[in-house]
C-alpha cells in the first residue's frame, strides 16, 4: 500500500493550471506525483503552472526530485511544515506560502 | 580429636579429657566447634594464667597458670563446671562483668581488684588484674568469654604494708616525746585498718602493765583492759597468738579479728619497753611475710620509744652543758687579765731551771723544759697581744717616743730572726744606711712592728729569701720588708690589715696565729703618726712599706722625750724567733711504747700541725690504750682516713692546705668516711665557734685548753657512739632489705649510690657495683633498642629534675632479659649530709606491661581482621601490625594448601615462594610440621608458628631485628594472636563464601530479566563488610501498555533479608498484576508481610506508570520520595501518599498520589543506601542525588544510571546496599520494519506520535520526520535493493536536550554519488541540513545511521 497521496488538477481564476496536492509524498507514492506533475506540465502547455502543496504534510527528496524537472516553470504554494525541506532544495524562491487560513 | 583439643594442656589437657564433657551443655569434644576448639587450645597452650567460659551455662575451663596461681583447691573439680558455680562466692562481682562482656562484645578491664575466693578452705582477701575478652564461635555470635589474669594479691598487701611502714619511718620531726611518738605511731597504724583491723600497745613501768595507744578501737573497751593478755610470756620477749571472740572491731572489714598477735617492743639490751597487740585480719592467713609486717610494725615503734626517750636524755645534758658554758664564759672574762701572773711564776723559774747544768744535761729533761718553755713563751705572746689590743681599744696604751736611729735599731731586730731564716734556707738582706736625723719611736712598740713583719715574711715564704730596708727623703722615713713568699690574692688585700682576718688556705708554715698580728702593726705604725701599706703579686711575694714622718712635730708633746736610750733588743723578740724555730724542718714525732688502758681500744687518727699538739695528743691517746697515728695537716688527714678507717679522728680547726671544717666537709661528702666520727679541737672559744664546727658535721668539740680526762672522755664517748651509730645503720639496711620492693638512693647527679637486695633480686646488679651513675648499666642498648634508651634517658632527667613522679620504663637486667619497671621517687634532704638525695622504689610490672600489651596487640587484630575485606586482603595487613609489635626485619606467612609450592605472603608483599631465600623456605617448610598454635623460636632472630588458614596450613614466620630475644610473653603473645588470626580468617573465610552466595541468589531473584524501554536499574550490595541485602526493584508489565515500578528495602543484610526480599518481591508483582492500584497493592502486601517473618518493617514506593501520557499514580509506603527532574532542570519530589512501612498498625487506608510526569523528565526511584550518610541528614543526600540527575539530564539513560551510583558513592564504598530505578518520559520508540517503501508512512505516524509525547515542536519534528525518511529510503533503495526482504530497525530516544535516532539495515549502503543518483545525494545533503549530527557506519553486517537533533528551548 503506498502512501496516500491525491493529486487534482485545477484551474487559478487567472487562467494557470494548479496541481493540489494533499497527503504525504516519499519514494513509494513519489512516481505517482511526478505523473501528476508531468500531466500539469502538459496541461498549462509551456506556461508557468502552480502546484499547491499546503496540504502536503510530508515531502522527501524522493518527491523533490519529482519537482526540479518542472522547476523553470513552476511555483509551488507551500505550508510552513515544508519551508525547511524545500529551502534547503533551493525552491524556495519559486515558493509562496500559502495564506492564512 | 579429643586429644588433640587437650594435647599441650599439660596437667590441666590430661584432666579435661577426663571429664565427663557428655553430661555438660557443650557435649563430646569430637562435635565442638572449631572456635572453641581454637580458643581452649590457646588457653592451654599459653604460661600466662588464664580461664574461659563457653556456652550457655558458660562450662569452665582454665589453663596450668591459673591453676597454680588463682584456683587452689578448687582445682580439678571446676574443670567443666558452670562458671557460676566454680566462683560462686564471686560471682555477684564477676557475674555482671561477663554478661557486659557477652551483651556487647566488649572486653573488660579491672585492675587489682579485691575479690574473695574460697580456695585455701577460708575466705581469702585477694587481688586481681584481669581482662574479659568476647570468644565468638564460627558464625561470629557471642558465646563465651576468655579471662587473661594476672593475681596482684602479694603485691597489693605488701605495697599497704609497705606504706605503713614508710609511713612510720616517715616522721618528719627529729624527736619528739615519748608521749607524742606514741600518738604518731597510732595515726599511722590507725590508718591500715585492713591489716591492723585494731591495734593496742602497752608499757611497762614501775606500776606495771598501762596502755598507752589504740587503734582501731576506743581505750576503754573491754579487751583493752592489760589483764587479759598473756603478758609474762611478752615480757620474755616472745610473740604471741591469742584467739578471739565476742564483739572486736572489724576495722576495715565486714568482720571482727579471730587472732591478735602479741608482739614484745623489744629494747637493746634490756627487757621490752612494752608489748603490741594486733588484731589480726581473718581473710589473710598468719604468715611469714605478715608476722614480720607485724614484729617489723612494732620495731617501729621501740625505735620511736628509744629514740624519744635518749632524746628526753640528751636534751637534760644540753641543759646541763649550757650552764656550764656559761658559768665558764664568765669565769675566763673575769680571770684573762689574771694571765699574766701565773705565766710569769712559770715562766722565770722554768728560765731559772734552763740555766742549771744539772738538769739540762739530762738530754730528754732538757726536751721536756725546752717544750714548756716554748709554748710559755707562746702563750705569753699570745696574752700580751691580746693585753695590746684591748688597750688599744681603750684608749689606753701609753707611747713614749724618744730619738731613734732607725737603721740601726731596725737592723739589730732582723739580726735577731737570721738564724731563724737561714736555716730554713732562705736568705735574709738587711739594707739599713744610715739615716740623716733620728726619728721618734716607741721602742717597744717599734720591736713588735719589725718583727711581726719578720715573722709573717718567713711563715709565708718558701723559697728565696727576706730583704728589709730602710730609707729616707723628703721629711718621711721609709722602712720596707719585702719577701719572695707566696703573696695576696688580690681580693684579700683590702683587708690585709682587718683584725682577726686570715687568709683562708694559703700555704704556710702554719696554720697557728690569732690574725691580730698585721692588724696590730697597723694600730702601732698609726700611733707613730706613720702609715703601713702592702704591696703584692700573688705566688710573687709581698712587701709591706712603713712611712713614719721624720722629727717629733706631729706627735703629742707630752708622749715626747728628748732622752737617748739605747737599749739593746729586749727579751720580747724571744717568743717570736723560738715560734719560728719551730716551723723548721727536721722535728720528728715522738712515740712511745704503747700502754693499753681503755677498755674499748680505738684507732685515732691525730690531725695538728703544731707538733708539740700534736706529740702531746698522740702520748695521752697512746697512754690511754689507743692506737694513735698523727699527721700534720688536713689533707693528709683526709687521706689517712680514707686509707686506715680509724674509728675516730681528733682534728684541730686551724690547718694549712685542709682545715678541720674542710677536713670534715670533706669526711661527710665521701661514703667511705662519711660515718666516722670527728672530735674538733680549738682555740677559739664562745658558742658561734662550736656551732660552727658542729654544723659542719663534726661529731663533738672541744675548745682548748683541756684536760687530759676530758679528752680521753669525749673520745671514749665518741667511739662508743659511733658504734652504736653502726647498730642502728645495720638495722636500717636490714629494714630496706626487707622491702618487697626494690629501693635506691641517687644523688643530684642521677648516679645510684645505695640499694637494697630486692633492687638486686630485680636488675642482678649488687652492692658492689656502687655508686651506678648514669648511663646505668640496665639501661636498653642505645644501638639495638634506641626507643627504650630514649625513654629511659627521659626517665633520667624526671628523676633528677623534679621534686617526685612516678614512670615505667624498660630494663634490661644484668642477664640480659627485658623486664618492665614501674618506678616512683621524692626528692628528700639526707638527713647526714643535707644534700639534695633521691629516693625511689620499683617494682617489677613486666607481667602487667605485657597483658596490656598483648590487650592492645590483639583489639589492633581484631580491627585489622574486621577491616579485611577479603581473605587474600586481610593478611599483608596482619604481617605488618605482628612485624611492627615485634620489630621484626621481615614476616612471612606461608600457606600449604596441597602437594605443590605454598602460596606465600609478606609483610611488604614483594617476595614470592620460588624468589625466597632458601634458607627460609626451609624453615617455613620444617615449620609447617610442627603443633599448631605451638610457638616455635629456637633459632636467635626468628620464631614462627603454625595455625589453621581456611585453604591449609599457614607457617608464620617473624625475622627478628638482630638478635632481638624471644621470651616467654613474647611466646604467649605470639600463640594468642596466632590463634585469633586462625579465626579471624575463618570468619573472613566464610563470610566471603557466603557474601558470593548472597549476591548471586540476589542476582538471580533481583528484578526482571527484560526492563520496559525507558528504564535503567542499578543494585549494588554493601562494600563493607561485603553484605547483600534487601533492596530491590521491579517493574511489571500491566494491562492497557501500563507499566507498575516498585523499589523496596527489607530490613536487615546477608542471606535472610535477600530472601524476605525476593519473596515480598514476587508478592508484590502479583499483587500488582491483580489489583493495578498502588495504594491497595500495599495494603495486601501488608498482609503478607504480617505472615512473613522479617518482612515488617520493609519499606515500598509503588507506582503504575502510564508511559503514553506520563501519568503516573504512586504510594509510597514509608519509602524515601522519587526524584523528578525536569528538562528545564527543575526538579519535583513525589513525596505524596506516604504511609507507613509494610506491617506497621496505620489508622487510614493507605493513600494515593497521581502525578504526570512532563516530557523528557527522569523519574529516579532509590533506597536509601543510596543517600544516607551518617551524620548528614536524609534531605541532604536526597538534594545531593537531584543534582547528579540534574546534571546527567541530557546524558543518556544507562550512563546516567552508572554516573548516579559513582557520584553517590562514598570513597569507601557504599555501606549499605543500594537500589535504584530511572525512568525517562517517554520511553524510546523501538521499531522494527521491513525495507520497503510502503511501511514508511506508518513509520512517520509512528514517530510523529513519539515526538509528541516528547513534547517536539512541530518544524523540529518534520525535520526529523524528513531525516529519519530520508535515512530510511536510503536504507530500503540501497541497502536492500538487492536482497530483498530485509529488514530496517528505528530507535529513537530523548533526552532533556537532545534527540538520538539510530537506523539500521542490514544492506550495504553505498557512498552517496550524486551524479548517478542526483536525488538520493539531496537526501543525504537534507539529513546533514536538518540534523546537528549525522554519523553513517557501514560493516558487513549493514549500517548505522546516526541523527541527533537539538531540541529548542
Amino acid at each position: 500500500m503506498s502512501t496516500p497521496l491525491t493529486c487534482t488538477t485545477g484551474r487559478h481564476p487567472d487562467g494557470a493550471v494548479v496541481l493540489t496536492a494533499t497527503g504525504e509524498i516519499d519514494m513509494s507514492n513519489a512516481a505517482a506525483f511526478a505523473a501528476a506533475l508531468n500531466g500539469a506540465g502538459d496541461e498549462s502547455a509551456g506556461a508557468t503552472f502552480v502546484v499547491d502543496l499546503t496540504r502536503v504534510e510530508y515531502i522527501d527528496s524522493a518527491g523533490l526530485a519529482a519537482l526540479f524537472p518542472h522547476v523553470d516553470r513552476l511555483r509551488l504554494i507551500s505550508n510552513p511544515l515544508l519551508s525547511p525541506v524545500l529551502t534547503i532544495a533551493g525552491l524556495d524562491d519559486i515558493t509562496t506560502a500559502a495564506p492564512e487560513s | 580429636m579429643t586429644q588433640d583439643v587437650f594435647a599441650g594442656g599439660g596437667d590441666v589437657g590430661r584432666d579435661l579429657t577426663v571429664v565427663e564433657w557428655g553430661g555438660t551443655s557443650l557435649g563430646p569434644p569430637e562435635q565442638w566447634p572449631q572456635s572453641l576448639r581454637t580458643a581452649v587450645s590457646i588457653l592451654l597452650s599459653s604460661r600466662f594464667p588464664m580461664w574461659m567460659a563457653w556456652g550457655p551455662q558458660l562450662t569452665f575451663f582454665c589453663n596450668d597458670a591459673y591453676r597454680r596461681d588463682t584456683l587452689g583447691r578448687k582445682y580439678p573439680w571446676a574443670l567443666g563446671r558452670p562458671a557460676n558455680e566454680v566462683w560462686a562466692e564471686i560471682w555477684d562481682d564477676i557475674g555482671p562483668r561477663i554478661e557486659g562482656v557477652l551483651a556487647t562484645g566488649q572486653a573488660t578491664w579491672d585492675e587489682g581488684l579485691l575479690l574473695f575466693l574460697e580456695r585455701s578452705g577460708y575466705r581469702e582477701e585477694t587481688y586481681h588484674t584481669f581482662s574479659y575478652s568476647p570468644l565468638r564461635d564460627d558464625e561470629g555470635a557471642l558465646v563465651g568469654m576468655l579471662c587473661v589474669v594476672s593475681e596482684d594479691t602479694e603485691r597489693v598487701i605488701g605495697q599497704r604494708r609497705m606504706a605503713t611502714l614508710r609511713d612510720l619511718g616517715s616522721d618528719p620531726s627529729v624527736v619528739r616525746t615519748e608521749q607524742q611518738t606514741l600518738a604518731f605511731t597510732g595515726a599511722q597504724l590507725g590508718r591500715n585498718l585492713r591489716d591492723l583491723p585494731f591495734t593496742l600497745t602497752y608499757l611497762f613501768d614501775l606500776d606495771g602493765v598501762r596502755l598507752a595507744e589504740a587503734t582501731g578501737m576506743p581505750a576503754d573497751h573491754p579487751v583493752a583492759s592489760p589483764a587479759g593478755w598473756p603478758v609474762e610470756a611478752v615480757a620474755r620477749g616472745e610473740s604471741v597468738v591469742v584467739p578471739l571472740d565476742g564483739d572486736l572491731p572489724a576495722g576495715d572489714w565486714h568482720e571482727p579479728p579471730t587472732e591478735a598477735l602479741l608482739v614484745p617492743l623489744l629494747q637493746q639490751g634490756d627487757s621490752p619497753y612494752g608489748f603490741l597487740v594486733a588484731g589480726l585480719n581473718r581473710f589473710r592467713a598468719l604468715d611469714d611475710g605478715y608476722r614480720g609486717f607485724v614484729e617489723l610494725t612494732a620495731g617501729h615503734v621501740s625505735a620511736g620509744i628509744a629514740s624519744a626517750r635518749s632524746y628526753q636524755a640528751q636534751q637534760r645534758r644540753a641543759e646541763e652543758l649550757a650552764e656550764l658554758d656559761r658559768a665558764k664564759t664568765a669565769f675566763f672574762s673575769n680571770i684573762s687579765h689574771e694571765f699574766r701572773t701565773p705565766l710569769t711564776l712559770i715562766m722565770g723559774p722554768l728560765e731559772e731551771l734552763l740555766t742549771r747544768a744539772d738538769l739540762t744535761d739530762e738530754p730528754a729533761v732538757r726536751a721536756e723544759l725546752d717544750v714548756i718553755h716554748r709554748n710559755g713563751l707562746r702563750l705569753g705572746k699570745l696574752v700580751n697581744a691580746l693585753l695590746d689590743f684591748s688597750r688599744l681599744e681603750a684608749g689606753r696604751m701609753q707611747a713614749r717616743f724618744e730619738p731613734v736611729d732607725l737603721a740601726n735599731a731596725t737592723a739589730e731586730l732582723a739580726s735577731v730572726f737570721r738564724s731563724a731564716i737561714e736555716r730554713t734556707g732562705l736568705t735574709l738582706e738587711v739594707d739599713t744606711p744610715a739615716l740623716a736625723q733620728p726619728v721618734y719611736l716607741d721602742r717597744g712598740m717599734w720591736e713588735k712592728i719589725v718583727l711581726n713583719l719578720l715573722s709573717n715574711a718567713l711563715k709565708f715564704t718558701f723559697s728565696g729569701g727576706v730583704r728589709i730596708a730602710v730609707r729616707e727623703e723628703a721629711g718621711t722615713a721609709t722602712v720596707t720588708v719585702t719577701d719572695t713568699g707566696v703573696g695576696v690574692p688580690a681580693d684579700e688585700m683590702p683587708r690585709l690589715f682587718e683584725r682577726f682576718h686570715r687568709i683562708e688556705n694559703a700555704r704556710s708554715r702554719s696554720n697557728e696565729g690569732s690574725g691580730i698580728g698585721l692588724a696590730l702593726v697597723r694600730e702601732l705604725v698609726e700611733l707613730h703618726g706613720g702609715t703601713i701599706t702592702a704591696d703584692s703579686t700573688y705566688g710573687q711575694g709581698t712587701t709591706f712599706t712603713v712611712r713614719l714622718p721624720v722629727g717629733a712635730g706631729h706627735l703629742p708633746a707630752e708622749a715626747v722625750t728628748t732622752a737617748r736610750v739605747t737599749a739593746p733588743v729586749s727579751s720580747g723578740a724571744d717568743p717570736y724567733v723560738q715560734e719560728a724555730l719551730r716551723w723548721t724542718p727536721g722535728t720528728a714525732e715522738p712515740a712511745g711504747d704503747p700502754v693499753p688502758r681503755a677498755k674499748s681500744p680505738a684507732t685515732v687518727l691525730v690531725a695538728d700541725d703544731n707538733a708539740d699538739m700534736r706529740d702531746y695528743l698522740t702520748r695521752l691517746l697512746h697512754s690511754a690504750g689507743h692506737q694513735v697515728h698523727a699527721v700534720g695537716d688536713g689533707q693528709a688527714a683526709l687521706e689517712a682516713a680514707r686509707a686506715r678507717h680509724p674509728d675516730l679522728i681528733v682534728s684541730d680547726v686551724m690547718m694549712p692546705r685542709l682545715d678541720g671544717l674542710e677536713l670534715v666537709a670533706a669526711l661527710r661528702a665521701d661514703p667511705r668516711t662519711a660515718g666516722t666520727p670527728v672530735l674538733l679541737l680549738s682555740a677559739r672559744a664562745g658558742q658561734e665557734a662550736s656551732i660552727e664546727g658542729l654544723e659542719a658535721g663534726a661529731d663533738d668539740y672541744l675548745v682548748k685548753p683541756f684536760s687530759s680526762a676530758e679528752l680521753l672522755a669525749r673520745v671514749r664517748a665518741n667511739v662508743e657512739l659511733a658504734r652504736l651509730r653502726n647498730h642502728h645503720a645495720r638495722w636500717r639496711t636490714a629494714l630496706i632489705d626487707s622491702l618487697q620492693e626494690a629501693f635506691f638512693v641517687c644523688d643530684e647527679d642521677g648516679a645510684v649510690i645505695e640499694i637494697n637486695s630486692t633492687f638486686t633480686d630485680i636488675l642482678g646488679f649488687g652492692v658492689e657495683g656502687l655508686p651506678y651513675p648514669p648511663v646505668h648499666p640496665w639501661w636498653p642498648d642505645r644501638e639495638a633498642d634506641p626507643k627504650g634508651y630514649q625513654q629511659v634517658a627521659d626517665a633520667l632527667a624526671m628523676l633528677v629534675g623534679r621534686t617526685r613522679g612516678a614512670y615505667t620504663i624498660p630494663v634490661q637486667h644484668r642477664d640480659g632479659h627485658r623486664l618492665w619497671a614501674a618506678a616512683s621517687f621524692n626528692q628528700v634532704a639526707d638527713p647526714d649530709s643535707g644534700r639534695k638525695v633521691i629516693v625511689g622504689t620499683f617494682r617489677d610490672v613486666t607481667a602487667e606491661h605485657y597483658a596490656v600489651q598483648r590487650d592492645s596487640a590483639l583489639t589492633a587484630l581484631s580491627v585489622r581482621l574486621s577491616q579485611a575485606e577479603s581473605l587474600s586482603g586481610a593478611l599483608p595487613g596482619v604481617l605488618t601490625q605482628l612485624g611492627e609489635l615485634w620489630q621484626a626485619d621481615q614476616v612471612y606467612a606461608a600457606v600449604f594448601a596441597g602437594s605443590g609450592p605454598p602460596a606465600l605472603v609478606s609483610a611488604d608483599d614483594q617476595v614470592r615462594w620460588d624468589t625466597l631465600a632458601a634458607e627460609h623456605r626451609t624453615a617455613l617448610t620444617e615449620l609447617r610440621d610442627k603443633p599448631l598454635l605451638t610457638p616455635v623460636a629456637d633459632e636467635p632472630g626468628r620464631a614462627g608458628i603454625t595455625l589453621e588458614h581456611p585453604d591449609g596450613t599457614m607457617a608464620l614466620m617473624l625475622e627478628l631485628a638482630e638478635r632481638r630475644p624471644f621470651t616467654e610473653q613474647d611466646r604467649t603473645l605470639l600463640a594468642l594472636l596466632a590463634g585469633h588470626l586462625g579465626q579471624g580468617l575463618h570468619r573472613i573465610h566464610q563470610i566471603d563464601q557466603q557474601r558470593e552466595t548472597a549476591l548471586a541468589l540476589q542476582r538471580a531473584i533481583l528484578g526482571p530479566a527484560q526492563l520496559p524501554a525507558g528504564f535503567a536499574v542499578r543494585y549494588a550490595p554493601a562494600t563493607r563488610p561485603l553484605k547483600v541485602g534487601g533492596d530491590w526493584y521491579d517493574t511489571v508489565t500491566l494491562t492497557g501498555g501500563r507499566i507498575g515500578i516498585v523499589v523496596g528495602d527489607c530490613v536487615g543484610h546477608g542471606l535472610e533479608a535477600a530472601t524476605v526480599m525476593g519473596q515480598l518481591r514476587s508478592a508484590c508483582r502479583a499483587l500488582l498484576l491483580q489489583n493495578t492500584d498502588p495504594a491497595q497493592t500495599l495494603t495486601a502486601l501488608d498482609r503478607f508481610a504480617a505472615q512473613l517473618p522479617g518482612a515488617m518493617c520493609a519499606t515500598v514506593f509503588c507506582g503504575v506508570l502510564d508511559p503514553a501520557s506520563g501519568d503516573l499514580t504512586y504510594a509510597s509506603a514509608g519509602h524515601p520520595p522519587a526524584v523528578v527532574t525536569h528538562a528545564d532542570g527543575a526538579t519535583d519530589l513525589l513525596d505524596q501518599g506516604r504511609s507507613r512501612p509494610l506491617g506497621v498498625r496505620s489508622a487510614g487506608e493507605r493513600p494515593e498520589a497521581h502525578y504526570t510526569v512532563p516530557a523528557r523528565a527522569t523519574l529516579l526511584l532509590y533506597t536509601d543506601g543510596l543517600v544516607e550518610r551518617r551524620r548528614q541528614p536524609l534531605t541532604t543526600g536526597i538534594r545531593q542525588v537531584a543534582a547528579a540527575v540534574q546534571q546527567g539530564r541530557s546524558t543518556a539513560l544507562e550512563e546516567l544510571a552508572t554516573e548516579v551510583m559513582d557520584s553517590m558513592a562514598p570513597a569507601a564504598g557504599y555501606d549499605d546496599d543500594v537500589a535504584m530505578l530511572l525512568y525517562r518520559q517517554p520511553g524510546p520508540l523501538e521499531y522494527e520494519f521491513a525495507a520497503e517503501a510502503t511501511r514508511l508512512a506508518p513509520l512517520r505516524a509512528m514517530l510523529r506520535t513519539w515526538l509528541a509525547r516528547c513534547g517536539i515542536d512541530p518544524t523540529t519534528a518534520q525535520n526529523v520526520l524528513v531525516a529519519t525518511g530520508e535515512a530510511c529510503a536510503n536504507a530500503i533503495e540501497h541497502g536492500h535493493r538487492h536482497r530483498p526482504g530485509g529488514r530496517i530497525s528505528l530507535r529513537a530516544a530523548a533526552t532533556a536536550e537532545n534527540l538520538h535516532l539510530t537506523i539500521t539495515d542490514s544492506g550495504l549502503w553505498k557512498t552517496p554519488q550524486p551524479a548517478a543518483n542526483p536525488h538520493r545525494g539531496r537526501g543525504f545533503a537534507l539529513m546533514r541540513a536538518l540534523m546537528s549530527e549525522v554519523t553513517v557506519t557501514t560493516g558487513a553486517a549493514g549500517t548505522v545511521v546516526g541523527l541527533q537533533a537539538r531540541i529548542p528551548r
